[in-house]
Protein backbone atom coordinates (compact mmCIF):
# COMPACT_ATOMS: atom_id res chain seq x y z
CA UNK A 1 0.00 0.00 0.00
CA UNK A 2 1.27 3.41 -0.89
CA UNK A 3 2.07 5.05 2.40
CA UNK A 4 1.20 8.47 1.06
CA UNK A 5 -2.35 7.51 0.17
CA UNK A 6 -2.70 5.93 3.52
CA UNK A 7 -1.73 9.13 5.22
CA UNK A 8 -4.14 11.21 3.19
CA UNK A 9 -6.93 9.15 4.49
CA UNK A 10 -5.67 9.07 8.01
CA UNK A 11 -6.84 11.30 10.78
CA UNK A 12 -5.15 14.72 11.17
CA UNK A 13 -3.55 13.56 14.39
CA UNK A 14 -1.75 10.81 12.56
CA UNK A 15 -0.68 13.19 9.81
CA UNK A 16 0.76 15.48 12.42
CA UNK A 17 2.55 12.53 13.88
CA UNK A 18 3.88 11.68 10.45
CA UNK A 19 5.05 15.25 10.00
CA UNK A 20 6.63 15.08 13.42
CA UNK A 21 8.22 11.80 12.52
CA UNK A 22 9.55 13.28 9.31
CA UNK A 23 10.89 16.11 11.30
CA UNK A 24 12.62 13.76 13.65
CA UNK A 25 14.18 11.54 11.00
CA UNK A 26 17.72 12.50 10.46
CA UNK A 27 19.36 12.04 7.13
CA UNK A 28 22.82 12.74 5.86
CA UNK A 29 23.33 15.41 3.25
CA UNK A 30 26.31 14.19 1.22
CA UNK A 31 26.93 17.64 -0.09
CA UNK A 32 27.00 19.55 3.18
CA UNK A 33 28.21 16.51 5.12
CA UNK A 34 25.76 17.11 7.92
CA UNK A 35 22.92 15.19 9.45
CA UNK A 36 19.65 17.10 9.44
CA UNK A 37 16.03 16.51 10.03
CA UNK A 38 14.76 19.26 7.79
CA UNK A 39 13.76 16.97 4.96
CA UNK A 40 13.45 18.53 1.55
CA UNK A 41 13.61 22.03 2.94
CA UNK A 42 17.32 21.59 3.49
CA UNK A 43 17.93 21.78 -0.26
CA UNK A 44 16.81 25.38 -0.39
CA UNK A 45 19.02 26.62 2.39
CA UNK A 46 21.75 28.99 1.13
CA UNK A 47 24.53 26.96 2.75
CA UNK A 48 23.38 23.87 0.96
CA UNK A 49 23.14 25.67 -2.35
CA UNK A 50 26.64 27.00 -1.89
CA UNK A 51 28.07 23.62 -0.91
CA UNK A 52 26.28 21.96 -3.79
CA UNK A 53 27.65 24.36 -6.37
CA UNK A 54 31.22 23.92 -5.11
CA UNK A 55 30.74 20.16 -4.89
CA UNK A 56 29.53 19.90 -8.44
CA UNK A 57 32.11 22.31 -9.81
CA UNK A 58 34.86 20.25 -8.23
CA UNK A 59 33.58 17.14 -9.89
CA UNK A 60 33.26 19.01 -13.17
CA UNK A 61 36.94 19.92 -13.15
CA UNK A 62 37.81 16.27 -12.73
CA UNK A 63 35.42 15.37 -15.47
CA UNK A 64 37.05 17.91 -17.77
CA UNK A 65 40.24 15.84 -17.65
CA UNK A 66 38.26 12.77 -18.62
CA UNK A 67 36.58 14.70 -21.43
CA UNK A 68 39.96 15.65 -22.76
CA UNK A 69 40.89 12.03 -23.11
CA UNK A 70 37.50 11.40 -24.61
CA UNK A 71 38.39 13.75 -27.42
CA UNK A 72 42.04 12.71 -27.61
CA UNK A 73 42.38 9.07 -26.79
CA UNK A 74 45.83 8.07 -25.69
CA UNK A 75 47.36 4.76 -24.95
CA UNK A 76 47.79 4.22 -21.27
CA UNK A 77 51.05 2.82 -19.94
CA UNK A 78 50.92 0.58 -16.86
CA UNK A 79 53.26 2.80 -14.94
CA UNK A 80 50.86 5.67 -15.28
CA UNK A 81 47.74 3.67 -14.65
CA UNK A 82 47.96 4.37 -10.95
CA UNK A 83 47.68 8.08 -11.57
CA UNK A 84 44.44 7.91 -13.49
CA UNK A 85 41.90 7.43 -10.75
CA UNK A 86 38.54 9.03 -10.36
CA UNK A 87 35.97 8.81 -7.62
CA UNK A 88 32.47 9.02 -8.98
CA UNK A 89 30.57 11.04 -6.39
CA UNK A 90 27.20 10.04 -7.78
CA UNK A 91 27.78 6.32 -7.65
CA UNK A 92 30.26 6.33 -4.73
CA UNK A 93 32.53 4.21 -6.81
CA UNK A 94 36.25 4.39 -7.51
CA UNK A 95 37.26 4.20 -11.15
CA UNK A 96 40.79 3.05 -11.59
CA UNK A 97 42.57 2.31 -14.79
CA UNK A 98 44.61 -0.68 -13.86
CA UNK A 99 43.35 -2.94 -16.60
CA UNK A 100 42.61 -0.41 -19.27
CA UNK A 101 44.68 0.13 -22.36
CA UNK A 102 43.60 3.71 -22.97
CA UNK A 103 43.72 6.66 -20.64
CA UNK A 104 40.50 7.06 -18.62
CA UNK A 105 38.92 4.18 -20.50
CA UNK A 106 37.19 2.79 -17.42
CA UNK A 107 36.03 6.23 -16.40
CA UNK A 108 34.64 6.96 -19.85
CA UNK A 109 32.83 3.66 -19.97
CA UNK A 110 31.38 4.21 -16.53
CA UNK A 111 30.27 7.75 -17.24
CA UNK A 112 28.49 6.55 -20.35
CA UNK A 113 26.76 3.68 -18.57
CA UNK A 114 23.12 3.55 -17.66
CA UNK A 115 23.80 2.94 -13.97
CA UNK A 116 25.73 6.16 -13.73
CA UNK A 117 22.96 8.06 -15.46
CA UNK A 118 20.50 6.66 -12.95
CA UNK A 119 22.76 7.67 -10.02
CA UNK A 120 23.16 11.19 -11.43
CA UNK A 121 19.44 11.60 -11.77
CA UNK A 122 18.88 10.31 -8.28
CA UNK A 123 21.54 12.61 -6.83
CA UNK A 124 20.24 15.71 -8.55
CA UNK A 125 16.71 14.94 -7.52
CA UNK A 126 17.71 14.34 -3.96
CA UNK A 127 20.02 17.32 -3.53
CA UNK A 128 18.40 19.72 -5.95
CA UNK A 129 21.15 20.31 -8.47
CA UNK A 130 18.93 21.03 -11.44
CA UNK A 131 17.78 18.14 -13.63
CA UNK A 132 18.81 19.98 -16.78
CA UNK A 133 22.45 19.48 -15.94
CA UNK A 134 22.43 15.74 -16.17
CA UNK A 135 24.35 15.65 -19.44
CA UNK A 136 27.19 17.66 -17.99
CA UNK A 137 27.91 14.84 -15.56
CA UNK A 138 27.81 12.00 -18.00
CA UNK A 139 29.08 11.02 -21.40
CA UNK A 140 26.54 10.68 -24.16
CA UNK A 141 26.46 7.68 -26.45
CA UNK A 142 27.54 9.69 -29.45
CA UNK A 143 30.74 10.82 -27.80
CA UNK A 144 31.41 7.33 -26.57
CA UNK A 145 31.07 5.95 -30.08
CA UNK A 146 33.48 8.55 -31.44
CA UNK A 147 35.96 7.75 -28.73
CA UNK A 148 35.79 4.05 -29.41
CA UNK A 149 36.40 4.68 -33.07
CA UNK A 150 39.47 6.76 -32.34
CA UNK A 151 40.80 4.09 -30.01
CA UNK A 152 40.44 1.51 -32.73
CA UNK A 153 42.32 3.70 -35.14
CA UNK A 154 45.03 4.19 -32.59
CA UNK A 155 45.40 0.51 -32.05
CA UNK A 156 45.52 -0.20 -35.74
CA UNK A 157 48.06 2.50 -36.33
CA UNK A 158 50.22 1.18 -33.58
CA UNK A 159 50.01 -2.36 -34.87
CA UNK A 160 50.51 -1.50 -38.50
CA UNK A 161 53.60 0.56 -37.97
CA UNK A 162 56.99 -1.00 -37.52
CA UNK A 163 56.94 -0.06 -33.93
CA UNK A 164 55.10 -1.92 -31.30
CA UNK A 165 54.10 -0.86 -27.90
CA UNK A 166 55.98 -2.83 -25.37
CA UNK A 167 54.31 -3.54 -22.17
CA UNK A 168 57.13 -5.35 -20.50
CA UNK A 169 58.72 -4.34 -17.24
CA UNK A 170 60.25 -0.94 -17.09
CA UNK A 171 64.02 -0.74 -16.67
CA UNK A 172 64.73 -4.34 -17.34
CA UNK A 173 68.20 -4.22 -15.88
CA UNK A 174 68.61 -7.93 -15.92
CA UNK A 175 68.95 -7.91 -19.68
CA UNK A 176 72.48 -6.74 -19.71
CA UNK A 177 73.22 -7.99 -23.19
CA UNK A 178 70.47 -5.88 -24.57
CA UNK A 179 71.68 -2.85 -22.78
CA UNK A 180 75.13 -3.27 -24.19
CA UNK A 181 73.73 -3.46 -27.66
CA UNK A 182 71.64 -0.46 -27.07
CA UNK A 183 74.51 1.74 -26.00
CA UNK A 184 76.63 0.57 -28.84
CA UNK A 185 74.25 1.68 -31.50
CA UNK A 186 73.97 5.31 -30.81
CA UNK A 187 76.11 7.46 -32.95
CA UNK A 188 74.93 6.28 -36.32
CA UNK A 189 71.44 7.54 -36.01
CA UNK A 190 72.04 10.95 -34.53
CA UNK A 191 73.20 12.47 -37.79
CA UNK A 192 69.91 11.68 -39.39
CA UNK A 193 68.01 13.37 -36.70
CA UNK A 194 69.51 16.79 -36.81
CA UNK A 195 68.06 17.69 -40.14
CA UNK A 196 64.58 16.95 -39.05
CA UNK A 197 64.38 19.49 -36.25
CA UNK A 198 63.06 22.85 -36.94
CA UNK A 199 62.95 24.39 -33.50
CA UNK A 200 66.71 24.40 -32.98
CA UNK A 201 66.88 21.97 -30.08
CA UNK A 202 69.80 19.65 -30.55
CA UNK A 203 69.85 16.29 -28.85
CA UNK A 204 72.71 14.89 -26.92
CA UNK A 205 75.42 13.52 -29.14
CA UNK A 206 76.46 10.91 -26.67
CA UNK A 207 74.33 8.65 -24.66
CA UNK A 208 74.50 8.73 -20.96
CA UNK A 209 74.42 5.60 -18.91
CA UNK A 210 71.31 6.58 -17.00
CA UNK A 211 69.03 7.70 -19.73
CA UNK A 212 68.79 8.28 -23.34
CA UNK A 213 67.69 11.62 -24.52
CA UNK A 214 66.13 11.62 -27.87
CA UNK A 215 65.30 13.93 -30.52
CA UNK A 216 63.54 17.12 -29.99
CA UNK A 217 60.04 18.07 -29.19
CA UNK A 218 57.42 18.82 -31.73
CA UNK A 219 54.08 20.40 -31.25
CA UNK A 220 51.14 18.15 -31.33
CA UNK A 221 47.95 19.43 -32.71
CA UNK A 222 45.77 16.68 -31.50
CA UNK A 223 46.24 14.16 -34.18
CA UNK A 224 47.73 10.79 -33.71
CA UNK A 225 50.30 9.65 -36.19
CA UNK A 226 52.43 6.64 -36.59
CA UNK A 227 56.08 6.83 -35.89
CA UNK A 228 58.81 6.49 -38.41
CA UNK A 229 61.87 4.45 -37.95
CA UNK A 230 65.32 5.33 -38.94
CA UNK A 231 67.85 3.22 -40.67
CA UNK A 232 69.03 0.30 -38.72
CA UNK A 233 72.48 0.05 -37.31
CA UNK A 234 75.02 -2.59 -37.79
CA UNK A 235 73.86 -4.51 -34.77
CA UNK A 236 70.40 -4.85 -36.20
CA UNK A 237 68.56 -2.77 -33.67
CA UNK A 238 66.28 0.02 -34.61
CA UNK A 239 65.46 3.27 -32.99
CA UNK A 240 62.34 5.22 -33.37
CA UNK A 241 62.45 8.90 -33.73
CA UNK A 242 59.92 11.53 -34.33
CA UNK A 243 59.97 14.46 -36.51
CA UNK A 244 57.77 17.35 -36.10
CA UNK A 245 55.06 15.95 -38.25
CA UNK A 246 54.73 12.44 -37.00
CA UNK A 247 54.49 11.42 -33.45
CA UNK A 248 53.02 8.84 -31.23
CA UNK A 249 51.67 9.74 -27.93
CA UNK A 250 52.61 7.24 -25.36
CA UNK A 251 51.84 8.89 -22.18
CA UNK A 252 49.18 11.06 -20.71
CA UNK A 253 49.21 14.75 -20.67
CA UNK A 254 52.59 16.17 -19.93
CA UNK A 255 51.90 19.77 -20.47
CA UNK A 256 49.44 21.79 -22.39
CA UNK A 257 49.55 25.00 -24.34
CA UNK A 258 46.87 27.53 -24.25
CA UNK A 259 45.93 26.67 -27.79
CA UNK A 260 45.33 23.08 -26.77
CA UNK A 261 48.53 21.57 -28.14
CA UNK A 262 50.55 19.03 -26.32
CA UNK A 263 54.15 18.06 -26.00
CA UNK A 264 55.11 14.72 -27.35
CA UNK A 265 56.60 11.82 -25.62
CA UNK A 266 59.24 10.04 -27.52
CA UNK A 267 59.55 6.35 -27.22
CA UNK A 268 62.47 4.17 -27.79
CA UNK A 269 61.64 0.85 -29.15
CA UNK A 270 63.30 -2.18 -30.37
CA UNK A 271 61.99 -4.42 -33.00
CA UNK A 272 63.48 -7.35 -31.21
CA UNK A 273 61.32 -6.48 -28.25
CA UNK A 274 63.87 -7.46 -25.65
CA UNK A 275 64.42 -4.07 -24.20
CA UNK A 276 61.78 -1.70 -23.03
CA UNK A 277 62.35 1.98 -22.76
CA UNK A 278 58.98 3.24 -22.12
CA UNK A 279 57.74 6.74 -21.89
CA UNK A 280 61.03 8.53 -21.44
CA UNK A 281 59.93 12.06 -21.47
CA UNK A 282 61.81 14.70 -23.25
CA UNK A 283 62.05 17.71 -21.10
CA UNK A 284 61.81 21.11 -22.54
CA UNK A 285 65.17 22.81 -22.49
CA UNK A 286 65.37 26.27 -21.04
CA UNK A 287 67.29 28.60 -23.33
CA UNK A 288 70.53 29.57 -21.67
CA UNK A 289 71.33 33.23 -21.22
CA UNK A 290 74.87 34.36 -21.98
CA UNK A 291 75.39 36.29 -18.79
CA UNK A 292 74.61 33.41 -16.50
CA UNK A 293 78.10 32.02 -16.32
CA UNK A 294 79.56 35.17 -14.86
CA UNK A 295 77.50 35.02 -11.70
CA UNK A 296 77.81 31.28 -11.30
CA UNK A 297 75.23 28.75 -10.28
CA UNK A 298 74.63 26.05 -7.73
CA UNK A 299 77.25 23.77 -9.25
CA UNK A 300 79.95 26.34 -9.67
CA UNK A 301 79.39 27.65 -6.17
CA UNK A 302 78.06 31.04 -7.09
CA UNK A 303 76.09 33.15 -4.65
CA UNK A 304 72.35 32.64 -4.53
CA UNK A 305 70.29 35.50 -5.97
CA UNK A 306 68.86 36.44 -2.60
CA UNK A 307 72.32 37.10 -1.18
CA UNK A 308 73.16 39.58 -3.84
CA UNK A 309 75.10 42.82 -3.64
CA UNK A 310 74.66 45.77 -1.29
CA UNK A 311 72.59 47.55 -3.91
CA UNK A 312 69.78 45.25 -3.12
CA UNK A 313 70.05 45.85 0.60
CA UNK A 314 68.96 49.42 0.29
CA UNK A 315 65.40 48.57 -0.63
CA UNK A 316 65.35 46.31 2.40
CA UNK A 317 66.26 49.23 4.61
CA UNK A 318 63.55 51.22 2.97
CA UNK A 319 61.18 48.39 3.56
CA UNK A 320 62.21 48.24 7.20
CA UNK A 321 61.74 51.94 7.70
CA UNK A 322 58.48 51.61 5.86
CA UNK A 323 57.46 48.91 8.26
CA UNK A 324 58.26 51.07 11.27
CA UNK A 325 56.24 53.87 9.85
CA UNK A 326 53.40 51.44 9.58
CA UNK A 327 53.50 50.87 13.33
CA UNK A 328 50.82 52.73 15.13
CA UNK A 329 52.11 56.22 15.89
CA UNK A 330 49.82 56.28 18.91
CA UNK A 331 51.44 53.27 20.51
CA UNK A 332 52.98 53.59 23.95
CA UNK A 333 56.31 55.38 23.88
CA UNK A 334 56.22 55.95 20.12
CA UNK A 335 58.10 59.22 20.21
CA UNK A 336 60.69 57.83 22.55
CA UNK A 337 61.10 54.73 20.38
CA UNK A 338 61.67 56.74 17.22
CA UNK A 339 64.19 58.95 18.94
CA UNK A 340 66.02 55.99 20.40
CA UNK A 341 66.11 54.20 17.05
CA UNK A 342 67.67 57.23 15.42
CA UNK A 343 70.24 57.44 18.20
CA UNK A 344 71.10 53.78 17.88
CA UNK A 345 71.50 54.01 14.13
CA UNK A 346 73.75 57.02 14.50
CA UNK A 347 75.76 55.23 17.14
CA UNK A 348 76.14 52.24 14.82
CA UNK A 349 77.35 54.48 12.04
CA UNK A 350 79.68 56.13 14.49
CA UNK A 351 78.29 59.61 14.08
CA UNK A 352 77.72 60.10 17.77
CA UNK A 353 79.47 58.63 20.74
CA UNK A 354 77.47 56.25 22.84
CA UNK A 355 76.03 58.41 25.54
CA UNK A 356 76.24 57.01 29.01
CA UNK A 357 73.07 57.76 30.73
CA UNK A 358 72.95 59.11 34.23
CA UNK A 359 73.17 56.43 36.87
CA UNK A 360 70.16 57.93 38.54
CA UNK A 361 68.01 57.46 35.44
CA UNK A 362 64.78 55.68 36.14
CA UNK A 363 62.11 54.50 33.73
CA UNK A 364 58.61 55.77 33.73
CA UNK A 365 56.87 53.73 36.42
CA UNK A 366 53.46 53.99 37.99
CA UNK A 367 53.90 53.03 41.59
CA UNK A 368 51.44 51.04 43.60
CA UNK A 369 50.37 53.74 46.01
CA UNK A 370 50.81 56.63 43.66
CA UNK A 371 48.57 59.57 43.50
CA UNK A 372 48.99 61.81 40.52
CA UNK A 373 50.99 61.27 37.39
CA UNK A 374 53.95 58.98 36.93
CA UNK A 375 56.34 61.88 36.90
CA UNK A 376 55.16 62.81 40.34
CA UNK A 377 55.68 59.32 41.59
CA UNK A 378 59.19 59.39 40.14
CA UNK A 379 59.91 62.66 41.91
CA UNK A 380 58.46 61.30 45.09
CA UNK A 381 60.73 58.31 44.89
CA UNK A 382 63.74 60.46 44.21
CA UNK A 383 62.91 62.57 47.23
CA UNK A 384 62.63 59.43 49.33
CA UNK A 385 65.97 58.26 48.07
CA UNK A 386 67.59 61.59 48.86
CA UNK A 387 66.20 61.71 52.36
CA UNK A 388 67.34 58.22 53.05
CA UNK A 389 70.82 59.18 51.88
CA UNK A 390 70.86 62.18 54.10
CA UNK A 391 69.82 60.14 57.04
CA UNK A 392 72.64 57.75 56.46
CA UNK A 393 75.23 60.48 56.19
CA UNK A 394 74.38 62.06 59.51
CA UNK A 395 76.03 61.19 62.91
CA UNK A 396 75.43 57.89 64.45
CA UNK A 397 74.47 58.98 67.97
CA UNK A 398 71.58 61.27 68.00
CA UNK A 399 71.03 63.75 70.83
CA UNK A 400 68.78 62.54 73.56
CA UNK A 401 65.86 64.65 74.35
CA UNK A 402 65.67 65.75 77.94
CA UNK A 403 62.80 67.34 79.73
CA UNK A 404 63.16 70.87 80.92
CA UNK A 405 63.46 71.17 84.64
CA UNK A 406 63.41 74.63 86.17
CA UNK A 407 65.63 75.70 89.07
CA UNK A 408 62.76 75.98 91.45
CA UNK A 409 61.65 72.49 90.60
CA UNK A 410 65.09 71.25 91.17
CA UNK A 411 65.43 72.96 94.47
CA UNK A 412 62.11 71.82 95.74
CA UNK A 413 62.83 68.29 94.69
CA UNK A 414 66.40 68.22 95.73
CA UNK A 415 65.72 65.79 98.52
CA UNK A 416 64.10 63.36 96.19
CA UNK A 417 66.03 60.67 94.45
CA UNK A 418 66.99 61.36 90.91
CA UNK A 419 65.18 59.33 88.28
CA UNK A 420 66.97 56.72 86.20
CA UNK A 421 66.84 58.90 83.18
CA UNK A 422 69.45 61.51 83.21
CA UNK A 423 68.38 65.02 83.93
CA UNK A 424 70.46 67.93 83.16
CA UNK A 425 68.92 70.83 84.93
CA UNK A 426 69.84 74.11 83.63
CA UNK A 427 72.04 75.54 86.35
CA UNK A 428 74.48 78.33 86.80
CA UNK A 429 77.82 78.12 85.33
CA UNK A 430 79.67 77.02 88.36
CA UNK A 431 77.52 74.01 89.11
CA UNK A 432 78.96 70.69 88.29
CA UNK A 433 77.13 68.37 86.10
CA UNK A 434 77.35 64.90 87.38
CA UNK A 435 77.17 61.73 85.44
CA UNK A 436 73.81 60.44 84.46
CA UNK A 437 73.70 56.95 85.82
CA UNK A 438 72.70 56.19 89.32
CA UNK A 439 72.25 58.71 92.03
CA UNK A 440 73.55 62.04 91.65
CA UNK A 441 73.81 64.96 93.87
CA UNK A 442 73.54 68.46 92.94
CA UNK A 443 76.22 70.47 94.33
CA UNK A 444 75.48 74.03 94.56
CA UNK A 445 78.32 76.26 94.88
CA UNK B 1 68.20 29.70 35.31
CA UNK B 2 70.95 32.06 34.28
CA UNK B 3 72.07 29.60 31.65
CA UNK B 4 68.76 29.86 29.85
CA UNK B 5 67.77 33.46 30.28
CA UNK B 6 69.66 36.71 30.63
CA UNK B 7 70.29 37.51 34.29
CA UNK B 8 70.94 41.11 35.27
CA UNK B 9 72.72 42.08 38.44
CA UNK B 10 73.51 45.74 37.89
CA UNK B 11 71.33 48.77 37.52
CA UNK B 12 73.26 49.80 34.42
CA UNK B 13 72.40 46.54 32.71
CA UNK B 14 68.75 46.94 33.55
CA UNK B 15 68.78 50.51 32.29
CA UNK B 16 70.45 49.52 29.04
CA UNK B 17 67.99 46.77 28.45
CA UNK B 18 64.99 48.97 29.16
CA UNK B 19 66.28 51.67 26.86
CA UNK B 20 67.34 49.38 24.03
CA UNK B 21 64.21 47.28 23.82
CA UNK B 22 62.22 49.10 21.19
CA UNK B 23 58.69 48.21 20.08
CA UNK B 24 58.79 44.99 22.04
CA UNK B 25 57.49 44.12 25.47
CA UNK B 26 60.26 43.78 28.04
CA UNK B 27 59.54 41.24 30.74
CA UNK B 28 61.66 41.72 33.85
CA UNK B 29 61.41 39.01 36.44
CA UNK B 30 62.56 40.06 39.90
CA UNK B 31 63.46 37.07 41.97
CA UNK B 32 66.24 34.82 43.10
CA UNK B 33 67.72 31.67 41.75
CA UNK B 34 67.15 29.90 45.03
CA UNK B 35 63.47 30.52 45.52
CA UNK B 36 61.29 27.65 44.30
CA UNK B 37 58.48 29.81 42.91
CA UNK B 38 61.03 31.94 41.05
CA UNK B 39 62.45 28.80 39.53
CA UNK B 40 59.00 27.66 38.52
CA UNK B 41 58.38 31.00 36.85
CA UNK B 42 61.79 30.90 35.19
CA UNK B 43 60.99 27.51 33.74
CA UNK B 44 57.83 28.87 32.13
CA UNK B 45 59.68 31.95 30.89
CA UNK B 46 62.53 30.02 29.36
CA UNK B 47 60.19 27.68 27.54
CA UNK B 48 58.07 30.48 26.15
CA UNK B 49 60.93 32.78 25.27
CA UNK B 50 61.15 31.60 21.70
CA UNK B 51 57.43 31.72 21.16
CA UNK B 52 57.19 35.35 22.17
CA UNK B 53 60.54 36.39 20.75
CA UNK B 54 58.96 38.41 17.97
CA UNK B 55 57.17 40.76 20.29
CA UNK B 56 58.78 40.33 23.69
CA UNK B 57 62.16 40.04 25.39
CA UNK B 58 62.68 38.40 28.75
CA UNK B 59 65.31 39.04 31.39
CA UNK B 60 65.81 38.02 35.01
CA UNK B 61 66.87 40.46 37.70
CA UNK B 62 68.46 39.14 40.84
CA UNK B 63 66.95 40.92 43.84
CA UNK B 64 69.83 39.86 46.06
CA UNK B 65 72.18 42.06 44.11
CA UNK B 66 72.88 45.34 45.87
CA UNK B 67 73.08 47.40 42.76
CA UNK B 68 69.54 46.54 41.90
CA UNK B 69 68.02 47.50 45.23
CA UNK B 70 67.03 50.90 43.93
CA UNK B 71 64.77 49.17 41.45
CA UNK B 72 63.44 46.88 44.12
CA UNK B 73 62.36 49.95 46.03
CA UNK B 74 61.21 51.88 43.03
CA UNK B 75 59.03 49.08 41.77
CA UNK B 76 57.76 48.36 45.31
CA UNK B 77 58.79 44.75 45.10
CA UNK B 78 57.77 43.01 48.27
CA UNK B 79 56.99 39.51 47.04
CA UNK B 80 59.15 37.41 44.82
CA UNK B 81 58.95 36.53 42.09
CA UNK B 82 57.51 39.73 40.68
CA UNK B 83 57.36 40.43 36.98
CA UNK B 84 57.30 43.95 35.63
CA UNK B 85 56.41 44.74 32.02
CA UNK B 86 57.80 47.58 29.93
CA UNK B 87 57.15 48.82 26.43
CA UNK B 88 59.44 51.46 24.93
CA UNK B 89 60.75 52.31 28.39
CA UNK B 90 57.24 52.88 29.64
CA UNK B 91 55.82 50.76 32.39
CA UNK B 92 52.78 48.70 31.45
CA UNK B 93 50.20 47.90 34.08
CA UNK B 94 47.82 44.98 34.08
CA UNK B 95 44.58 44.77 36.00
CA UNK B 96 44.40 41.15 37.07
CA UNK B 97 41.87 41.69 39.82
CA UNK B 98 44.53 41.94 42.51
CA UNK B 99 45.43 45.05 44.45
CA UNK B 100 48.70 45.57 42.61
CA UNK B 101 48.35 46.44 38.95
CA UNK B 102 51.94 47.43 38.49
CA UNK B 103 53.40 43.95 38.37
CA UNK B 104 52.61 40.28 38.16
CA UNK B 105 53.26 38.58 41.47
CA UNK B 106 53.89 34.87 41.48
CA UNK B 107 54.34 32.27 38.77
CA UNK B 108 52.19 31.25 35.81
CA UNK B 109 50.30 27.98 35.63
CA UNK B 110 51.45 27.20 32.12
CA UNK B 111 53.28 28.62 29.14
CA UNK B 112 50.08 29.62 27.44
CA UNK B 113 49.02 31.80 30.34
CA UNK B 114 52.25 33.73 30.14
CA UNK B 115 52.00 34.06 26.37
CA UNK B 116 48.43 35.30 26.68
CA UNK B 117 49.43 37.92 29.24
CA UNK B 118 52.34 39.16 27.16
CA UNK B 119 50.20 39.25 24.06
CA UNK B 120 47.56 41.28 25.85
CA UNK B 121 50.16 43.75 27.01
CA UNK B 122 51.63 44.02 23.52
CA UNK B 123 48.27 44.60 21.95
CA UNK B 124 47.36 47.21 24.52
CA UNK B 125 50.71 48.95 24.11
CA UNK B 126 50.37 49.06 20.34
CA UNK B 127 47.02 50.74 20.80
CA UNK B 128 48.44 53.27 23.20
CA UNK B 129 47.07 51.84 26.43
CA UNK B 130 49.19 51.96 29.55
CA UNK B 131 46.98 49.57 31.48
CA UNK B 132 45.37 46.41 30.14
CA UNK B 133 43.00 43.81 31.49
CA UNK B 134 44.22 40.36 32.33
CA UNK B 135 42.93 37.71 29.91
CA UNK B 136 43.28 34.89 32.43
CA UNK B 137 40.44 33.59 34.58
CA UNK B 138 40.68 34.47 38.29
CA UNK B 139 41.47 30.95 39.38
CA UNK B 140 44.74 31.05 37.47
CA UNK B 141 45.92 34.32 38.95
CA UNK B 142 48.10 33.97 42.06
CA UNK B 143 46.62 35.65 45.11
CA UNK B 144 48.52 37.69 47.66
CA UNK B 145 47.89 40.25 50.39
CA UNK B 146 49.24 43.71 49.77
CA UNK B 147 50.26 45.63 52.88
CA UNK B 148 50.66 49.35 53.09
CA UNK B 149 53.69 50.18 55.17
CA UNK B 150 53.27 46.95 57.10
CA UNK B 151 49.73 47.76 58.13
Amino acid sequence: MNPRIHHRNAAPVKMKKKVKEEKNEYELCKVCKINHNLGRRHNFYPNHIKSLSSFLSRFQTKLSDVRFFLKNPTILLPEHAARNRLWCVFCDFELDEIDSSFACANAINHLASADHLKSVKDFLWRYGGGMDRIDSFRIVELDLAKWEKKCKLLNEAANNGSQRLLTGPVNDIHNELNSENFYNCDRNTIHNLNSSFTNGVVPLQNHTLEEYQVSGIAEFDGHVHGANSCTSTSSGTQFGYMDNQHASILNGRIGSHPNGGMKQVIQHERTNGERSFQGLQKLHRVPSIAGDNATGNVHSGGPPPWFSSTDKNLPNDKQRSGKSSKLNPKRVGAAWAERRKMEMEMEKRGEIVTTKFDSSWLPDFGRVWQSGSRKESKKEFQVEINTSHKDESQAVTPAELQPYVSIRQVSSNSHLMAPSAATYPILKKDILILPKFGEYMLIFM
Amino acid sequence: MSYLLRTLKKKEEVDTLIRDTIDKVLVLRFGTSTDSVSLLLDDVLSKSERDVSKFASIALVDVDSEDVQVYVKYFDITFIPSTVFFFNAHHMKMDSGSADHTKWVGAFHCKQDFIDVVEEIYRGAMKGKLIVNCPLPPERIPKFQLLYKDV
